[in-house]
């Protein structure tokens, strides 16, 4: 392949929201550094105007059906990314609305985690675009750097070192395998954009090297068995880094992912469906079920983030254009529902300072609106109706029984009522036990701000999901050439298998 | 206002639910009075549609069609038939009822009556909705609130507090408690309710999946899919599919049903539960089963039915015996109340099994009917044991002279729970007996049994909880003296005996709905009862008006892939 760089100025548009971005960063860290009397509040204000400019224009961009490439097919603006870049800039608008209180627990630095964040923001925000391999290594570690960074950001606390140290060194071994994987898909076909992989044939060296990148991204979405970094990292990195953590880059990796599974791998389909099958049954059960033993709830959190996972992977298992607008729904219904909860567990941790589930006893008399709000929250990641959850769970089985995956389906839903059991202990805690201190618990005013948003969201594509639909089927539509058509009015012969 | 009858009924409980988040806990009265006016203007649009019902036209009236979600095939789509009907009715009459039995409590007022009204206007919402979708989306919305109401306002069991060990609260909150059957606290039996519920409510979402599925529709309209109905016949797993649709349908509804042996969550579920949660949970909830089973089993597999129902007529036998001696040596009111009714809902299972207009017909009115018995029962216990804080029989007795107005409720209770003539339950079991009679002797045979031990069992109650020696220590409990506390029974009284002297309304909108969904199951044309009475046939079961919604169907949807493009 050659490398050219002779693009028209008017080439750089598809590339504005992250050149924009880039520029207001390097502001903000000009204001940080050369204002020192400048409150840091004001900072998370100025990062999230930003922001909020850049979403603007992504959604102009949206209205405008606006899409391209760019450097030779290495950076892509379908309306996927556009989708995708939205969800990551919502995702990290709140989580900076989420830290602005937390942000002072931080001894130094204050200034420039709003950078960092911003920073990781923007490496997702090339992650979700990139449409060839190397592109995906460049932009992943480019996003992974600032993570690592904000991960260990609570100097003098252990758990927050020992959490950074092993998701560094893990982080470095998975982007090891991605490299070699990469290196082992290169040698092979001599490709490195998707779209041109579609015709290889599939040789020993190459499943080996896709199966390594596909361990990289299972790392970075945190499936079975790739797993072990999640709980301690978790558990020790600061409360809005964990929520930033549990969606942000999950979501970017699955935009990868659906990249390079619905159209580089799409050929192969039979081969890898029994791959993540297995990976989505072993992420639901073995999330769920060590949920269930966990005391606090960042660890609780993290375990369910793993089952939400292998949720989302049953999508990917379908293989389909429907499969892929479920996997969009479900993610929209899980940025709000986890934000929303990992934003409760930053404002009792503020109050209390623990984030033990023993702690949530009594929160109903304590602070009735944290109480309703979480229950809302649990019960959507539960997927109970009439909340967001149900519909993404539901919407995810759809289209998974059209492809006839009935042993994931069904494992699927008994893991549902497995999760319901320790959603609903944290209810218990809250609702049915009495308060040791009942002193009531007060919120800041962003924090608010961020519940309400995770509230009217769960509420809102719960119970009228259309718009929502509309646009994941509208920003998945370079799948339905690619894949063709979903097969749906089938009668099989037999509904063995799946 | 007529068309939009079945909008208001569902919505005036939610709507009453929003309103009170914004009403502050410190104004109880503001709280109940918003509740009871939500509850109230439900119960007026059902008994305008109950009325409004015309059983000569038959098939779904005051139908409302929204589209939802294009791309999944799903509308809100809600319609009564004969059989939802006098359901709807029930639901709204106890929730009427059950707001007022709940006047008392103070602890978090608004919050229980906010899961009170959701956990109603859920239960209406599966009675009155004709896509699968919703059916299950209101279904599994009603067991949630169940979770806080018991665990919030409920109460444990006497044998719980016996076992609470030093380290009680470790247990409680340990993965092993919920194998821990000895226990029966509140926080135990919400759980198991819960979790039990929802678990066989998956098992029918996966039936639900795979009709959608095969029948290669794309939509949820059990209008539409009932058309496809027969096509399922694709061998699978050593047997044909529409088999194993059918079990999944019908074991995972009949758990809340409860059918035997599925019920062991029920009777810890009722004694649990506040008084007015019990009425609901008994009255309506447990109906949700059998009424789903008919909505989606009858419907969309009738030949499966027909085959299949049999399994139904065994189990139903455990049931009533089971029920029926577990209560007779039950020494907790709500425990007997509650083992009664999973032994009552055998007698509905009896009617379904048969599959004939008579006994069918009967085990409807038998679920309106056991709503307002079973209702009067736990809201009267409920009674007593907000006066005495006792649910123990042999330590209650004597409270007649205490509590003369209850003891004379509870004997038309008890009276309406056995069946005696001139309460709607006669009408009701005398059908499922007289129609049942012919297919199922021995199971008919048990069902007799059954009564003299719902006989046995409720006297030995009434005479343990009001006759006999008075046990001093309750001398403080009073009669229901207030409007408000009297209300409840005798909306429910007067229900239960009017529908027994007058029962021909509710005869015939029930038997409008029964007639087609029998005529479909077992391909035998009804005798022309309610028609030659009237004066005109039923229509609904005519060929071409049934096929009509499939053809429509057809006409306005498109494949999925088009319709995204169309999106694009």
């Amino acid at each position: 392949m050659t490398f050219s760089l002779n693009m028209a100025f008017s080439d750089l548009l598809f590339l504005l929201p992250e050149i924009f971005l880039t520029c207001w960063l390097c502001v903000v860290l000009i204001v940080d550094f050369s204002l020192p009397r400048f409150p840091k509040e004001r900072l998370a204000y100025l990062s999230v105007a930003g922001l909020l400019i850049t979403l603007g224009c992504l959604g102009w961009f949206d209205l405008h059906h606006i899409s391209g490439t760019l450097f030779g097919n290495m950076f892509v603006l379908d309306r996927m990314a556009i989708f995708f870049k939205i969800f990551i800039l919502g995702a990290t608008i709140l989580v900076i609305l989420a830290s602005i209180e937390y942000v002072n627990r931080f001894t130094l630095f204050r200034g420039e985690y709003y950078c960092l964040v911003v920073m990781a923001a923007l490496g997702m925000m090339f992650m979700v675009s990139a449409n060839d391999l190397l592109s995906v290594f460049v932009s992943l570690e480019f996003a992974t750097l600032g993570f690592y960074i904000l991960v260990s950001y609570l100097r003098d606390d252990l758990a927050s070192n020992e959490g950074g140290l092993k998701f560094f060194i893990l982080g470095v071994f998975a982007a090891s395998l991605l490299a070699y994987g990469i290196s082992l898909v290169y040698g092979e076909t001599g490709k490195l954009v998707f779209s041109e992989m579609a015709s290889a044939k599939p040789t020993p060296g190459l499943v080996i090297g896709f199966l390594l990148i596909c361990a990289s991204l299972g790392f970075k979405i945190g499936a079975v068995p790739f797993h072990s970094w999640i709980p301690d990292t978790y558990h020790g990195a600061p409360t809005p880094v964990t929520t930033f953590l549990s969606i942000a880059p999950k979501a970017a990796a699955f935009a990868i992912l659906l990249r390079l599974f619905l159209v580089a791998l799409a050929t192969f389909k039979p081969l890898w469906v029994t791959f993540l099958v297995a990976v989505s049954i072993l992420s639901m059960t073995y999330g769920n079920i060590v949920a269930i033993a966990q005391r606090n709830i960042k660890r609780l959190l993290a375990y369910s983030g793993i089952a939400q996972v292998g949720n989302v992977l049953i999508g990917l298992a379908a293989g389909t254009k429907m499969g892929s607008d479920a996997i969009l729904f479900y993610l929209l219904a899980y940025l709000f529902a986890n934000i929303g909860a990992f934003a409760v567990v930053i404002a009792v941790s503020q109050a209390i300072g623990r984030d033990e589930i023993e702690d949530y006893r009594g929160l109903n008399r304590r602070s009735p609106f944290l109480a309703f709000a979480m229950l809302l929250f649990l019960l959507s990641l539960a997927g109970v109706p009439p909340l967001a959850g149900f519909i993404g769970k539901l919407y995810i089985f759809v289209a998974a029984i059209h492809e006839g995956l009935y042993t994931l389906i069904a494992v699927g839903l008994i893991n549902i009522v497995i999760s319901m059991y320790y959603y609903l202990i944290i209810v218990k805690q809250m609702y049915i036990n009495e308060p040791v201190d009942p002193s009531p618990i007060g919120i800041s005013s962003p924090m608010k701000a961020v519940i309400y948003v995770g509230l009217a969201g769960t509420l809102v594509i719960g119970i009228y999901p259309q718009p929502f639909t509309d646009w994941v089927v509208s920003a998945t539509v370079m799948f339905a050439n690619v894949i063709g058509p979903s097969a749906t009015a089938i009668p099989p012969d037999s509904i063995s298998g799946g | 206002m007529g068309e939009y009858a079945l909008l208001y009924i569902l919505f005036a409980p939610f709507a009453g639910a929003l309103g009170l988040i914004f009403v502050s806990n410190r104004q109880p009265l503001l709280v109940r009075s918003i509740a009871a006016s939500a509850a109230f203007t439900s119960l007026i649009a059902s008994l305008y549609i109950f009325y409004a019902y015309d059983p000569i036209a038959g098939g779904f009236q005051f139908v409302q069609k929204f589209e939802w979600s294009r791309q999944l095939g799903i509308a809100l789509y809600l319609g009564v038939d004969g059989i939802g009907t006098p359901l709807v009715l029930a639901s709204s009459i106890l929730l009427f009822a059950g707001i007022f039995v709940s006047w008392h409590i103070k602890d978090r007022t608004k919050e229980f009556y906010i899961w009170l009204l959701i956990l109603a206007a859920a239960t209406i919402g599966v009675f009155m909705s004709l896509d699968l979708f919703f059916l299950y989306f209101f279904y599994e919305m009603s067991v949630i609130p169940m979770y806080l109401l018991l665990g919030m306002w409920g109460s444990h069991t006497k044998k719980y507090l016996e076992m609470t060990d030093p380290e009680g609260l470790k247990r409680r909150d340990s993965v092993g408690f919920i194998l821990n059957f000895g226990s029966n606290s509140k926080e135990y039996a919400a759980m198991k309710l819960v979790l039990f519920l929802s678990a066989f409510a998956v098992v029918a979402l996966m039936g639900i999946l795979l009709i959608y599925k095969f029948s290669g529709l794309n939509t949820f309209d059990i209008l539409v899919l009932r058309e496809q109905a027969n096509l399922m016949n694709i061998p699978a797993l050593g047997t044909t599919l529409d088999k194993i649709i059918w079990v999944l349908v019908f074991f995972g509804f009949a758990s809340i049903a409860p059918l035997w042996p599925l019920h062991s969550w029920s009777p810890v579920g009722h004694a649990a539960a506040p008084a007015a949660t019990s009425m609901l949970h008994a009255g309506v909830l447990m109906k949700l089963g059998h009424f789903s089973i008919m909505r989606v089993a009858f419907e969309i597999l009738p030949e499966t039915t027909r085959e299949l129902m049999p399994i139904a007529a065994v189990l139903c036998m455990f049931s009533i015996i089971y029920g029926g001696f577990v209560a007779f040596y039950a020494k907790d009111t709500k425990y007997v109340i509650g083992y009664s009714s999973s032994s009552h809902m055998g007698y509905v299972f009896l009617g379904m099994a048969a599959l004939n207009y008579i006994s069918l017909s009967g085990a409807v009115i038998y679920m309106f009917a056991h709503a307002m018995a079973t209702g009067m029962l736990f809201a009267m216990a409920g009674w007593v044991y907000d006066q005495t804080h006792s649910r123990d029989i042999p330590s209650l007795g004597g409270l007649a002279n205490k509590m003369p107005f209850i003891s004379a409720c509870f004997i038309v209770a008890c009276m309406a729970s056995i069946g005696m003539p001139g309460t709607v339950n006669f009408i009701a079991e005398i059908m499922i007996i007289v129609g049942s009679w012919n297919k199922y002797p021995l199971q008919v045979i048990v069902a007799m049994l059954g009564i003299v031990l719902t006989l046995a069992y409720l006297f030995k109650m009434m005479r343990g909880l009001f006759y006999g020696p008075m046990n001093q220590k309750y001398s403080h409990a009073h009669d229901a003296i207030s409007t408000v506390d009297r209300l409840p029974l005798l909306i429910m009284i007067s229900i239960s005996i009017g529908f027994g002297i007058f029962p021909m309304h509710l005869y015939d909108v029930v038997r409008s709905g029964v007639d087609p969904l029998v005529a479909r199951i077992t391909r035998v044309v009804p005798v022309a009862e309610i028609g030659e009475r009237l004066g005109v046939r039923g229509k609904s079961a005519t060929p071409q008006e049934a096929g009509a919604p499939l053809a429509a169907h057809k006409a306005t949807s498109h494949p999925p892939q088009v319709s995204r493009e169309g999106a694009e």
